[in-house]
């Protein structure tokens, strides 16, 4: 089974990254959408996708951009909002094959995105090709940088009612992912999403916290607590 | 920061966002985390989930408050049945839509 290449090839990696190309793609739609509302022009709003590939992370950036926060606050916030990666960094790291480095080291580096890492992690292998990991990041890098493109292009021609109700794009990704993960992992996934969800409105409409700061305590805490309570498996 | 070229501002994000990417990778001292916090990590994108959805999917949709809120139910019920991300989403946002017009 283990080989010096490590487990599993560049096409099998990208067929795995097609739902996430296409998530990333309706996904993207939304951000060109928003990016072509707030008034960054074409080529901007590709370069973020391009050189972001951040999800989530990007529709935060830009909300703290168009908030006119300082470009300080801005880093800080993007760095905290992308705090994760830090983790799920260490996690994939332990799974890639050893010979993962160099430029291609760079490459997984570049392409550690929440969805990326899930797929990554459920092979359950502790040493994952760097084929593989380039397939999964192309399929999904195809998808965001496309979706981006092609939303930020509809915005010229959607009437406004269509155009704000793909703004539920992002939402029904993230409803999606745990509707897969409540499947797996039953009502705990549910109970440490609720209380991050409570606890991030509760910041955010009564005491007026920053969006990108009441994230990242939502984050940090439901996560901490649900490791508490939750000692069984895993 | 809107003075700035938003050339600029898109870099300044991208080094944001790679900073913690790369760290771990060329980093030694995050191996050594306790089992604790490899749990805590564990639970982080789930975590993340809930604060993502709530509170901006009302907040978005306002004044039609239920608007997103239907959009993401649709999307996780779908999506439990079907197993299909890009369908759920599809229906969300006819959900949303709909909503959004009557």
């Amino acid at each position: 089974m283990k080989k010096n290449v490590g487990d599993f090839s560049y096409r099998e990696g990208f067929q795995d990254g097609i739902p996430i190309l296409l998530g990333y793609f309706s996904t993207a739609i939304a951000f060109g959408l928003i990016c072509r509302n707030i008034g960054i022009p074409f080529f901007e709003s590709c370069l973020y996708s391009l050189t972001n590939f951040a999800g989530a992370g990007q529709f935060l950036a830009i909300n703290l951009f168009a908030s006119g926060a300082l470009l300080f606050e801005y880093f800080i916030g993007i760095n905290l909002i992308n705090l994760r990666y830090l983790f799920m960094g260490v996690a994939l790291r332990t799974n890639l094959s050893k010979d993962v480095k160099g430029i291609k080291k760079v490459i997984v580096a570049f392409g550690v995105t929440d969805e990326i890492f899930t797929v990554a992690s459920m092979k359950n292998s502790d040493n994952l090709s760097f084929n593989y990991m380039a397939g999964l990041i192309t399929s999904s890098y195809i998808g965001w940088n496309s979706g981006t493109a092609i939303g930020f292009m509809m915005g010229m021609i959607l009437p406004k009612a269509l155009q704000m109700a793909a703004g539920v794009t992002l939402y029904a990704m993230f409803s999606s992912l745990l509707s897969v993960e409540f499947k797996n992992k039953g009502a705990k996934v549910l109970l440490i999403a609720g209380f991050s969800a409570a606890i991030n409105s509760f910041l955010i409409l009564v005491l007026s916290f920053p969006s990108g700061w009441s994230f990242v305590i939502s984050m940090v805490s439901s996560a901490f607590i649900g490791a508490l309570f939750m000692k069984e498996e895993n | 920061m809107k003075s700035l070229p938003l050339f600029l501002i898109v870099i300044v994000a991208s080094v944001a966002t790679m900073i913690p990417r790369f760290i771990p990778f060329y980093l030694s001292f995050l191996n050594k985390v306790p089992p604790f916090i490899k749990k805590c990590m564990s639970l982080l994108p789930v975590a993340a989930i809930g604060a993502l959805i709530f509170p901006f999917t009302i907040l978005d949709f306002l004044p039609v408050w239920y608007a997103g809120l239907l959009g993401i139910i649709a999307a996780f019920v779908v999506n439990y049945y079907k197993q299909s991300m890009l369908l759920s989403i599809v229906i969300s946002v006819i959900v949303t839509y709909i909503a959004l017009l009557v």
